[in-house]
């Protein structure tokens, strides 16, 4: 289990990270949001013992994160981090080497692996020659190789095409079947719906939202109805008290309300009309993390 | 930890090693270092004979003069032992031997002269080179002088007496001061070549280290290891790959000389007269007995040099985020070394200087300006181990803080211009 406890992080005066607290247990993933420069990369250089937290500790399984750990921590950084004119094979040996595992244990892991990415076949390629998401993979391949216990995973899909973004999210699910404690970052939202538990966003250092994704959806009033028929009233409806827009999606209009007791107005509205759908949803992350960092900067 | 110390290490030896620039670096200099050394053999190949002996014929009609000329002959070539010139007697006639002269050979004709003695006549075909021609008139004076000599009954052991050089006793005063004035132009001449290959040595390691670092940064590699390997161990692997490697290298330099001189003697590892003459030039001069002294502190000094060198430049390294900052950071270090290169050249030609004695003790370029003062006796054996003292002190500084500025500057991918985040990176607290 990882415990981040009221980490704070100070460059000069400019504090990156904002007495920062969360838990991840083991098989869990983790959702940690912002926007850019929200103090995410801090954290987790911290957490990875690469920068030294002005004040505040990080713990894994109860120790204390030094060079001791990190072989049991994977970490895939945001922007691609391959040493290009190293063969494949090269590479994750290399990686694997400064993970304590032995010549032996990486090469048969590596095969594994390539054979699960369905890429067995470029072991000796120069990774330059590599298109950018087979370069991904190898990326992902170079953090896993050593089963973590901890593993970060920094906008993990980029370049992926959504045949290996389904390949590289089974590779996720089987590593928190095996127990381990992910961390997850991401600025498509769909992905942190899909796959986090718990989450936390990031403004300017500080946790604005924290908590199970699905609490946090319930706690955000503002609802979606989706509608889909003919002769809709779209000037009635959005002359309710409470209706914040409707807008035109291909068939259908989509109406956002500010809270659940605006469903019913809406609905009458249409009651008589031929509709052939009406769905209350909950917003998505997507909504909920442009309101919450908005109303921070606004 | 010591296990991925030395894997990283054998790491970055193994890829220069392997590298293709390697390869081709190492082919070149092997076949300068050969051409160099037979550079003779190479220039009679396209035509020309640079070590090809002149035939110096003698028809001496005086009956007296050919036996002075050719033992005066044989003395003045042997002291500077060209072993070129060979003299030998004709009693052919003069028509004939003008007729067949080779290009390789001189005619000297000596005739009697009652009121100069003895003349001579010079012929040759084309113009006879410079130092030929300097033996052949020293030769002639000094028959001349014999000769006149013996025709005015000079006593036999006062011309012995009056035909031999000056006793002359050389007394030195400074105990520091070199004894030989050749010392300045044995100083000029072979010193900057012993330490070039140690110039060119720093400039490999300074580009290894240097560019690794930066692409291990640049590809974002660097986030990786430094994850699983500390920031010192990392330098540190790095430093000693680099170190390795130039010792590699100046192996194989040495390799390649003896090669060199293997394909000179064809096969014999002997000394080629003309090497063997500047070893004479050398010995006489006292060079090789400082440098024999010197040995041991020099060799120290330049391992010294070598950690200094690529401490500084990790260090710096860390700084950069692309090649052009890799490229801003060598500038510094190349001119410090350039200008020690030339400071140990031209220390000869200011005596005393004060300044130049400081910059003896300056590292990262007292490497090359103190065993050149030593040598030319303008310092002592103690400057030369103030001026180790004084390296091992600033290693052990750039160990201790150094590292700390390059852990900071590793990670550090800011647009700010790359002497401003080095300035930063001294001044961050996490330092």
């Amino acid at each position: 289990m990882l415990q981040v406890k009221n980490i704070v992080k100070y460059y000069g005066e400019n504090k990156a990270v904002d007495n920062l607290s969360f838990e991840v247990k083991d098989g869990e993933i983790f959702g940690l949001l912002g926007e850019n420069g929200a103090g995410k990369t801090t954290t987790f250089r911290i957490i990875m013992g690469l920068l030294d937290a002005t004040d505040g500790t990080v713990l894994l399984n109860g120790r204390k994160i030094d060079y001791s750990l990190t072989d049991q921590i994977g970490f895939v950084t945001e922007e691609r981090s391959l040493l290009t004119k190293m063969t494949v094979k090269e590479q994750l040996i290399f990686y694997g080497i400064l993970k304590g595992m032995s010549e032996k244990k990486i090469e048969n892991e590596l095969k594994k692996w390539l054979k699960f990415f369905q890429i067995e076949d470029y072991e000796n390629r120069k990774i330059k020659e590599l298109s950018k998401g087979n370069q991904q993979k190898i990326q992902f391949i170079s953090a896993v190789i050593n089963h973590p216990k901890l593993l970060i995973l920094d906008e993990p899909f980029t370049g992926l095409d959504p045949i290996n973004v389904e390949l590289m999210k089974k590779a996720i699910y089987k590593l928190q079947e095996e127990g381990c404690s992910i961390i997850f970052s991401s600025h498509q939202m769909e992905h942190i719906d899909a796959f986090c538990e718990k989450l936390i966003i990031l403004v300017k250092g500080k946790a604005i939202v924290d908590g199970y994704v699905q609490d946090i959806k319930k706690e955000y009033k503002k609802k979606n109805i989706l509608i889909r028929g003919e002769d809709i009233p779209v000037t009635e409806i959005e002359k309710i008290k409470g209706v914040i827009s409707v807008t035109k999606q291909k068939d259908e209009y989509a109406v956002k309300v500010d809270e659940d007791s605006i469903a019913p107005k809406v609905f009458a509205k249409i009651k008589n009309k031929n509709i052939t759908k009406y769905d209350v949803t909950e917003a998505t992350l997507n909504e909920i993390f442009i309101a919450k960092v908005g109303e921070v900067h606004e | 930890m010591s296990n991925k110390f030395w894997y990283l290490t054998k790491q970055s030896l193994r890829k220069k090693i392997k590298s293709k620039w390697f390869l081709g670096v190492n082919i070149m200099l092997l076949l300068v270092i050969v051409a160099l050394i037979n550079i003779n053999s190479i220039i009679s190949f396209f035509g020309g004979d640079f070590s090809q002996e002149t035939k110096i014929l003698v028809k001496d009609n005086t009956e007296i003069s050919f036996t002075v000329f050719k033992e005066t002959m044989k003395e003045l070539t042997s002291e500077e032992d060209t072993g070129k010139i060979k003299v030998v007697k004709t009693t052919k006639k003069e028509d004939k031997l003008q007729k067949n002269l080779k290009d390789n050979e001189v005619l000297i004709v000596l005739d009697d002269d009652a009121e100069n003695f003895v003349t001579a006549k010079l012929i040759s075909n084309e113009k006879i080179d410079n130092t030929t021609y300097q033996y052949i008139s020293q030769g002639l004076n000094t028959t001349k002088t014999s000769i006149a000599l013996v025709k005015t009954n000079t006593d036999p052991s006062l011309l012995a007496k009056i035909s031999s050089p000056m006793n002359t006793e050389r007394v030195v005063l400074s105990e520091d001061k070199s004894v030989d004035e050749n010392m300045e132009l044995v100083m000029s001449s072979l010193f900057p070549t012993l330490i070039l290959p140690f110039f060119m040595l720093i400039i490999f390691l300074v580009q290894m280290i240097g560019g690794e670092i930066c692409e291990e940064k640049t590809t974002r590699s660097m986030e990786i290891i430094i994850s699983n390997v500390s920031p010192k161990i990392h330098l540190l692997s790095k430093v000693v790959a680099s170190n390795l490697f130039v010792i590699i290298q100046g192996l194989l330099l040495v390799l390649y000389s003896v090669i060199g001189i293997l394909i000179s003697t064809k096969g014999q590892l002997s000394i080629n007269p003309n090497v063997d003459s500047l070893l004479s030039a050398t010995v006489d001069s006292g060079f090789l007995d400082k440098m024999i002294t010197l040995l041991p502190a020099a060799l120290i000094m330049m391992l010294l040099s070598f950690l200094a060198y690529s401490l500084i430049a990790g260090i710096l390294a860390a700084m950069t985020t692309n090649m052009e900052d890799f490229n801003q950071i060598q500038t510094p270090i190349m001119l410090v070394l350039l200008a020690g290169y030339y400071l140990a050249i031209m220390a000869g030609m200011f005596d005393g200087s004060i300044l130049i004695r400081f910059l003896s003790y300056v590292p990262f370029i007292s490497c090359l300006v103190s065993p050149s003062l030593y040598i030319i006796g303008q310092i002592s054996m103690i400057d030369v181990i103030i001026s180790i003292i004084i390296l091992i002190i600033t290693i052990a500084l750039m160990i201790k803080y150094g590292l700390k500025v390059y852990k900071v500057g590793i990670l550090n991918y800011s647009n700010e211009k790359i002497w401003s985040r080095f300035a930063k990176a001294i001044k961050s607290k996490d330092v």
